[in-house]
C-alpha cells in the first residue's frame, strides 16, 4: 500500500453492470439464507401438530412455550453463557491477535500452531478431553483442600471460550493483515501516548474484525452441543441440549416456537442497539 | 467505527443483562403439563409409612434418557416426599458412561440398558441396591428379573423393556409382514425404494440381518459375518435412511410404509405422542418369525451418590403399580411391571394384543445382544457398510 | 508492509514493548494453556493407552492404535469423502461469499452492518432446527417440491441425498467464509483498483492482480474456517444424508461414544493424526499465501 489509505467508506461509485449483478447475487444468498428461517417462523403458528403443513393459525405453541419452565431455562442459561464467553475469548483473542501480529518473539511459530489446534480439533474430542481434564483437575483439587467442585455452567463457559479464542483470533488477525503501522507511527511521533494510540487509531481499523470475530464467537457458543453437553453439571439446562433431545423423538411447532423467539430477541437486541448508537451519535 | 464498537457492546450488554436474572439458573422440575397439584393431596400413591422422612435429602439428580418419565410424576413425589429430582438427559449408553466413568458426576440415579449395567457393574459404578427399601419390586414380572447382565439384580432393577420388529402402515401391508425378507429381499425392494428406514445402530442393524440368514443375533463367525456385511451393502441404496430418532413421526405421517423400528416407535407412531403430533391408526408392529431382539432399559445406583437412600425411595415409587402405568402410557415403551398392566388404558392393552407387547410365544423368538470381546466385530461391519 | 519496526529501538521503548507484549499475551496464553493443551495433553497420553473390552481406557503403554489406524483400510473410504466433501464445500462457499462480501463493503456504512447482522441472524437459532428445516424445504412433500408439481415438473427425491448434505454444508459454514472475508474486504483500498483502471487493465486483470492477492488473508481464513469443521461435522450428513454414508466426524463420535466397545485410544490416535495434518496444512498455506511480503 503506497498511498496513505483513503477514508475506508468510499468505494467507487459506479452504479456499473457489476455493481448491479453483486446486489443481485446478494439478494439470492439473503433467500437462500432466509428460506428455512421463513419456513420454521411460519410453520410456528401452524395448527398441524407435525409442524409441516399449513392448517390454520395458532398461538398455541407459544403458550405452551412460555409454560415449558424447562425450556425457558434453558434459554436463558445459553443466552448467558454464549455472552460471557463471547466477551471473554474476543478480549484474550485480540490481544492474542495484535501480538501475533505485531511482534516477533519466541515461541511465536509454536503458538500460532497452538492458535490453530482449537479450530483443527474435532468436538468431540475436545469434550472428552475437557470432561477428562475438569474431573482430574477437581479430584486433585478435593484431594488438597477437601472441598468437592462439580462441573456446573461456569465449566461451560470456561470451556466454550477456550475453543471461541482461536476463531476470533483468525478473524482479527485477517484484518491485522496490511494495516499500515506508520499510522500509529505518525501517532506516535504527534506525542499521542500508547494507550491513546490503541484507542483512537488501532481498535477503530481493526474494529470489524472484531466485531466478526466477536459475532463468530457468539454464533458458535449458542449452536455448540457437544462440548456443552459433556462439560455441563447436574440441573443446569442448556438449549442446545434440550432441543437435541427433543428433536431427537420429534420436531414439532413448539421447537419451530423457541427458535423464533431467540431469533426476535437476537434481533430486537441488534436494533435496539443501532438505535441507541445512532442517538449517541446525533449528540 | 467507534459506533460499531459500541454496537457490538450493546449487544453483549444487552443480552447479559437479560440472562443476568435466570444466570445460575437450575433447571427448575419439568412443571409444563402437569396438572397443578394441591399440596393438602398430592396426586399418585400417598406417602410410604415405612420412609424415614428425616433420612431423605432434599433433592436427587437422575439421569435419564430423554423424554423417558412423565412429568407429573415428578410432581406428585415432591408433593408427596418433598425431595425433588432434577432430570438431565442422554441419548446414548456410551454417552452416559463417559460422564459417570469420569467421576464426581454428581448424579445419583441413572438408566443404562442391559448391557450398559454389565460395564458399569465390572467397573466399580455402582453401588449394591438394599432390597428392604424395594418392597415394590414384587411387581415386576419375573421373566425380567435375574438377566445375564445383572443375575440377582444386585444393582439394577427394570425401569422399561423393549423389542425390535417390523413398523409397517396397513395400507401397503393388509396382512402383517412377519419375515424379515420383508426387508432383505433385494428384488422386492426396488417397489419400496427411498420409502422405508433401518436403525441407525450398529448392533440393531447387523442383529436383523443375523435373524433372516436363521443366525443368533450374537453369531459372529466369519461367514455369517462376512454375509451380512454384503447383504447391509446390497440393501443401501434402497434405504431412505438409517434412522433411530425420528421413524415414530414419518410412520405416522406415512413417508415411511415399513421400517426396522423399536416398538415404542411403532407404539408412538400409532398413538401419536402427546399434543406433538398425531397418530395413525394404520400402523402395525410384529416381530418376524426368524426373531427379534429384545432389551431393557434399568435403574441403578451411581457408587458415586450420597443420596442411596432417597433414591431408593424415589426407585420404590416408580416401581407402583399405579406410576408405572401412568409412567408406561407416557412414554409409549414396555413396563416390566406386571401389576401395572391391568391399569393401563384399554387402549394400550389392546394394542399390547395386537403385537405391540410380546406374548409368550414371541418372547421365546427374541433375544438379548450380548457384547463381548468377539462382537466387537460387528463395529467393523457397521464401518464397512458405511463406508461403502 | 512490514509490521516490525526493523530498526533497532533503544532500550527503554524496548521495555515497554516487551510489557505491552506480555501484557497482550498472557491471558490468551494462560487460558489455551490451562484449557486446551492440559486437556490436549491427556487425549495424546489416551492414544498412547490400552483399551479395555468394556471401552475403558487402560494406563498401558502401546502403540497399537496408531498402527490399527495406518493398517485400517475400512477407514480410507471415510477419509477420502471427507476430503472432497470439504473441498467441495469451501469452494462453493468461496465462490457465493466471495461477492456477497463484495456487495457488503461497498454498501453505505450505516447499511454495512445491518448486512452484517442480516449473515449471521440465521444462525441465531439453533442449528439443528435450521437443518430440519431444511429437511422440510427438501422434503417429498415440501416446498420446493411443490413448486415444481406447480410448475408442471415432476416430483424429485432430493432428500435424503448427497446434493442434500452439501446444501445443508454451505448453508451452515457460509458466515465462517464472510466474517474474514468482510474483514479484509472492509481494509481494502478502492482507490488501487480506480489506479489499475486508468492504466487500462481489466476488470478481471484488476481483480486478479489486485483485489484478490490483497484480500487472500481473508479468503484464507475462509477457507480453513469452513474446511475444517466441514470435513469434523457428523449431524448434518447424518439428517440430511440419511446417515448413510461416514464422514470422519461420523467415525470419530462412532469410536469415541457410539461403538460397543468405544475405543478412545483409537479415537484419539485418528484426531490427533488428523490434527497434525491439518495443522501443517494450514500453516503451510498461511505462510505461502500472506507472508511471502514480509
Amino acid at each position: 500500500m503506497i498511498n496513505a489509505p483513503r477514508p475506508l467508506h468510499t468505494p467507487p461509485r459506479q452504479a456499473s453492470i457489476g455493481t448491479r449483478l453483486l446486489s443481485l447475487h446478494a439478494g439470492s444468498t439473503y433467500v437462500f439464507l432466509y428460506a428455512p428461517i421463513v419456513l420454521l417462523v411460519i410453520f410456528s403458528f401452524t395448527k398441524d401438530t407435525f409442524g409441516v403443513r399449513w392448517t390454520g393459525f395458532t398461538l398455541d405453541w407459544y403458550t405452551k412455550l412460555f409454560n415449558d419452565q424447562r425450556m425457558m431455562s434453558a434459554a436463558l442459561n445459553t443466552l448467558w453463557v454464549a455472552a460471557v464467553s463471547t466477551v471473554l475469548s474476543t478480549i484474550c483473542g485480540t490481544l492474542l491477535a495484535l501480538a501475533m501480529e505485531r511482534y516477533r518473539f519466541r515461541g511465536r511459530d509454536g503458538l500460532d500452531a497452538l492458535l490453530y489446534m482449537p479450530i483443527v480439533i474435532p468436538e468431540i474430542v475436545m469434550a472428552l478431553a475437557l470432561l477428562a481434564f475438569f474431573s482430574f483437575s477437581f479430584g486433585i483439587f478435593e484431594s488438597l483442600t477437601g472441598i468437592t467442585l462439580r462441573m456446573n455452567i461456569w465449566t461451560v463457559i470456561v470451556s466454550h471460550v477456550a475453543f471461541s479464542i482461536s476463531f476470533v483470533t483468525v478473524v482479527v488477525r485477517a484484518s491485522l493483515k496490511g494495516f499500515d503501522v506508520r499510522l500509529e507511527e505518525a501517532a506516535a511521533d504527534l506525542g499521542a501516548d500508547p494507550r491513546t494510540t490503541f484507542w483512537r487509531i488501532t481498535l477503530p481499523l481493526i474494529i470489524p474484525g472484531v466485531i466478526g470475530g466477536a459475532l463468530l464467537a457468539f454464533t458458535l457458543s449458542l449452536d455448540d452441543f457437544i462440548i456443552s453437553f459433556f462439560t455441563v453439571g447436574p440441573g443446569t439446562n442448556l438449549l442446545p441440549i434440550e432441543v437435541y433431545g427433543r428433536v431427537k423423538r420429534a420436531i414439532t411447532p413448539s421447537i419451530n416456537a423457541i427458535s423464533t423467539i431467540m431469533l426476535v430477541v437476537s434481533m430486537l437486541l441488534v436494533f435496539l442497539s443501532q438505535f441507541m448508537q445512532r442517538r449517541a451519535d446525533e449528540r | 467505527m467507534k459506533s460499531l464498537f459500541r454496537l457490538l457492546l450493546g449487544v453483549l450488554v444487552m443480552a447479559t443483562i437479560a440472562a443476568c436474572g435466570a444466570a445460575p439458573a437450575a433447571t427448575e422440575a419439568p412443571a409444563a403439563e402437569a396438572p397443578a397439584t394441591d399440596a393438602a393431596a398430592p396426586a399418585g400413591p400417598a406417602f410410604d409409612p415405612a420412609v424415614d422422612k428425616s433420612k431423605l435429602a432434599k433433592e436427587i439428580n437422575f439421569l435419564n434418557w430423554t423424554d423417558y418419565l412423565a412429568p407429573e410424576i415428578l410432581t406428585n413425589f415432591e408433593a408427596t416426599y418433598g425431595v425433588k429430582v432434577i432430570v438431565d438427559n442422554f441419548d446414548a449408553n456410551e454417552d452416559m458412561i463417559a460422564k459417570v466413568r469420569a467421576g464426581g458426576s454428581g448424579y445419583d440415579l441413572v438408566t443404562p440398558s442391559d448391557y450398559a449395567v454389565q460395564t458399569m457393574a465390572t467397573e466399580g459404578l455402582l453401588q449394591p441396591l438394599d432390597k428392604t427399601l424395594l418392597t415394590n419390586a414384587v411387581h415386576v414380572e419375573p421373566t425380567l428379573l435375574n438377566k445375564y447382565f445383572d443375575e440377582g439384580n444386585v444393582y439394577s432393577l427394570p425401569y422399561m423393556y423393549g423389542i425390535t420388529g417390523i413398523a409397517y402402515n396397513k395400507k401397503t401391508f393388509p396382512t402383517a409382514p412377519d419375515s424379515w425378507s420383508t426387508i432383505f429381499d433385494l428384488a422386492a425392494l426396488e417397489q419400496y425404494k427411498g420409502q422405508f428406514s433401518m436403525l441407525d445402530d450398529e448392533r440393531e442393524v447387523p442383529g436383523a440381518a443375523l435373524k433372516y440368514f436363521g443366525y443368533s443375533l450374537n453369531e459372529t463367525s466369519p461367514e455369517a459375518v462376512a454375509k451380512v456385511q454384503e447383504l447391509l451393502i446390497a440393501q443401501k441404496p434402497f434405504l431412505a435412511s438409517y434412522n433411530s430418532s425420528d421413524v415414530n413421526r414419518k410412520l405416522a405421517s406415512g413417508e415411511y410404509l415399513f421400517a426396522h423400528a423399536w416398538s415404542g416407535q411403532a407404539m408412538q407412531a400409532r398413538n401419536g405422542l402427546g399434543d406433538e403430533f398425531s397418530g395413525n391408526a394404520d400402523i402395525g408392529f410384529v416381530i418376524p418369525k426368524e426373531g427379534g431382539m429384545i432389551w431393557m432399559d434399568n435403574m441403578v445406583i451411581l457408587k458415586e451418590s450420597p443420596n442411596a437412600y432417597t433414591v431408593q425411595v424415589f426407585m420404590n415409587y416408580l416401581l407402583d403399580p399405579s406410576v408405572a402405568a401412568l409412567n408406561t402410557e407416557y412414554i409409549g415403551y414396555l413396563t416390566p411391571n406386571k401389576d401395572a398392566i391391568p391399569l393401563l388404558d384399554p387402549a394400550i392393552s389392546a394394542l399390547y394384543a395386537e403385537g405391540f407387547s410380546p406374548d409368550a410365544e414371541v418372547m421365546k423368538r427374541l433375544e438379548w445382544a450380548i457384547r463381548n470381546e468377539s462382537t466387537a466385530v460387528f463395529s467393523d461391519v457397521w464401518t464397512a457398510v458405511k463406508g461403502e | 508492509m512490514s509490521m516490525v519496526p526493523s530498526v533497532e529501538l533503544p532500550p527503554d521503548q524496548r521495555q515497554t514493548r516487551t510489557r505491552s507484549l506480555v501484557g497482550l499475551l498472557t491471558p490468551g496464553v494462560l487460558w489455551l494453556g490451562v484449557f486446551f493443551v492440559l486437556p490436549l495433553l491427556i487425549v495424546v497420553v489416551y492414544s498412547f493407552a490400552t483399551n479395555s473390552p468394556t471401552g475403558k481406557v487402560i494406563w498401558e503403554f502401546s502403540l497399537d492404535s496408531y498402527r490399527v489406524l495406518w493398517g485400517k483400510e475400512l477407514f480410507y473410504n471415510a477419509y477420502i469423502r471427507s476430503l472432497v466433501i470439504g473441498l467441495e464445500v469451501t469452494l462453493i462457499c468461496a465462490l457465493i461469499g466471495y461477492p456477497l462480501s463484495l456487495h457488503m463493503v461497498q454498501a453505505p456504512p450505516a447499511r454495512r452492518n445491518v448486512l452484517l447482522f442480516l449473515i449471521l441472524i440465521p444462525f441465531w437459532t439453533n442449528f439443528l432446527v435450521r437443518t430440519y428445516a431444511w429437511m422440510l424445504l427438501l422434503s417429498n412433500n415440501g416446498l420446493i417440491n411443490s413448486l415444481l408439481v406447480a410448475l408442471g415438473f415432476a416430483k424429485q427425491l432430493l432428500y435424503p441425498s448427497e446434493g442434500a448434505v452439501l446444501v445443508g454444508l454451505v448453508y451452515g459454514n457460509l458466515p465462517f467464509m464472510v466474517l474474514p472475508l468482510y474483514a479484509s474486504l472492509a481494509r481494502f483500498d478502492f482507490t488501487l483498483m480506480e489506479a489499475g483502471s486508468d492504466l487500462g487493465a481489466t476488470v478481471v486483470q484488476r481483480f486478479l492482480r489486485i483485489m484478490l492477492p490483497l484480500t487472500a488473508p481473508g479468503l484464507v481464513a475462509g477457507s480453513v474456517l469452513v474446511f475444517i469443521p466441514t470435513v469434523g461435522q457428523f449431524v448434518v450428513s447424518d439428517l440430511l444424508g440419511g446417515a448413510k454414508v461416514d464422514m470422519l466426524g461420523n467415525l470419530l463420535q462412532r469410536l469415541f461414544t457410539r461403538s460397543n466397545p468405544p475405543n478412545w485410544p483409537l479415537g484419539s490416535a485418528l484426531a490427533l493424526v488428523f490434527m497434525a495434518l491439518l495443522t501443517i496444512v494450514v500453516l503451510v498455506y498461511f505462510r505461502t499465501t500472506t507472508e511471502e511480503d514480509r
